[in-house]
């Protein structure tokens, strides 16, 4: 009797033991230290690769043009807004220049007559109307919108 | 008889000799458990005095000030390796047209990219508007809770992320979530969802979205900085939450939302 009373509780320490060996190997590291996921998770979110730089890391070079900016209307509008970056911050952008962008569509983004966007403080236009054949940076600084070319 | 009744007494003696072993050895276990983990350094959990100090992101969403012009929609993309179909999304903006006769149109091609352009005539336009989207950061999140395997989890600081190591794939958050702020990144093979940009809110950066944003219209920042430009922004606006009466806890305010927004 008191044998398979042992075996019995032989059997269920084993299978216990294998449960938690098997849990032990399934169950990554750090899981449930913060709550149910894996806490190393955050890090890595928090380590992953940065693009936009900021108008800070844009002024090291270009001082004279965020004062230019600055100056007029378009002093809200960041650096990265117009120019995306192409390659991930870390590297420099003398390598690998930002896009510039400078045709009508690109500024039709923002300035296009559109009744969802009227009375917001960003001029509407219609640019058709209002350009003719120019393109908008003949006449128009981007930088500063209100420092105006003369065409002969 | 007698020889008899001395066995059943023993097995009886015996049977209350081992249940009073397991017993006491089981108390002597439960009261050892809580001295152990006394004697164990304490880790560093955030508690909840802790928990005080950490920030707790969220973000005001001004709908007079937004434009439609699609840069937080780009800007997003180039940060997060966003692939650049137009149905992968973590933010997009949409037009809401209400038309005279009351219909309501909601557009939103290639998720804002390039400009929203109107397609209804302005004759016909009763109002127009412009709603910038993104994962709501819930504090009671759906996805969360429908995770089988703990891969998406709110953050410390209160912010819904996804682990990509060890999420399965199986696509329950993307039903879950009521405000379809969550898509299968086709590169990673895993869910994929707007993290406030946590690589850069970790580093003392905004995210990219309010970074480049013209003007001014999504604003970022501690709910729990009481001078900050977050909190300022919703003690000045009368400010909303999308789907309220769904107990999502959401942390993105739009201020200016109209009825028509679904």
């Amino acid at each position: 009797m008191t044998r398979i009373i042992f075996r019995l509780l032989l059997s269920f320490l084993v299978f216990v033991s294998i449960f938690i060996l098997i849990r032990h190997f399934l169950i990554p590291d750090t899981f449930g230290e913060n709550g149910h996921y894996r806490a190393y998770s955050v890090i890595e979110n928090k380590n992953k690769t940065l693009y936009y730089k900021g108008n800070e890391a844009c002024s090291e070079c270009h001082q004279d043009i965020l004062e230019l900016t600055e100056s007029d209307l378009h002093s809200e509008v960041s650096c990265e807004s117009c120019h995306p970056p192409k390659i991930d911050a870390t590297t420099e952008c003398k390598v690998n220049p930002p896009i510039v962008k400078g045709t009508i569509i690109f500024c039709a983004q923002c300035h296009e007559m559109n009744l969802g966007r009227l009375k917001k403080g960003v001029p509407q236009l219609d640019i058709q109307e209002h350009k003719g054949d120019q393109n908008c940076i003949e006449c128009h600084n981007p930088h500063a919108p209100w420092e105006l070319t003369e065409i002969e | 008889m007698g020889t008899n009744r001395d066995r059943i007494n023993n097995k009886r003696r015996k049977f209350f000799q081992t249940s009073a072993a397991l017993l006491g050895g089981a108390v002597v276990f439960s009261i050892m458990k809580p001295v152990e983990l006394l004697a164990q350094p304490k880790e560093e959990e955030p508690s909840k005095d802790n928990k005080e100090n950490l920030p707790l992101w969220g973000m005001g969403v001004d709908i007079s000030k937004c434009v439609g012009c699609g840069k937080c929609v780009e800007a997003c993309k180039i940060e997060n390796n966003v692939p650049t179909e137009p149905f992968y999304f973590r933010t997009w903006i949409e037009q809401y047209t209400v038309k005279n006769d009351g219909e309501v149109k909601i557009e939103s091609p290639n998720g804002g990219i390039g400009g929203l352009k109107q397609s209804v005539p302005d004759e016909e336009i009763f109002k127009s508007f412009m709603v910038p989207k993104l994962c709501n950061q819930c504090s009671d999140a759906p996805c969360v809770q429908a995770c089988p395997v703990g891969a998406t989890y709110i953050s410390p600081d209160g912010v819904v992320l996804v682990d990509e190591t060890y999420c399965i794939g199986c696509s329950y958050c993307i039903q879950a979530c009521p405000y379809g702020a969550r898509f299968m990144n086709p590169v990673t093979k895993v869910a994929d969802k707007c993290t406030f940009c946590y690589h850069r809110i970790s580093n003392d950066l905004e995210p990219a979205c309010v970074e480049v944003c013209p003007t001014n219209a999504r604003i970022f920042g501690n709910l729990r900085d009481k001078k900050g430009d977050l909190v300022k922004f919703l003690q000045k606006n009368p400010t909303q939450t999308l789907k309220p009466h769904l107990n999502t806890k959401s942390k993105v305010f739009y201020n200016g939302l109209s009825s028509e927004v679904r």
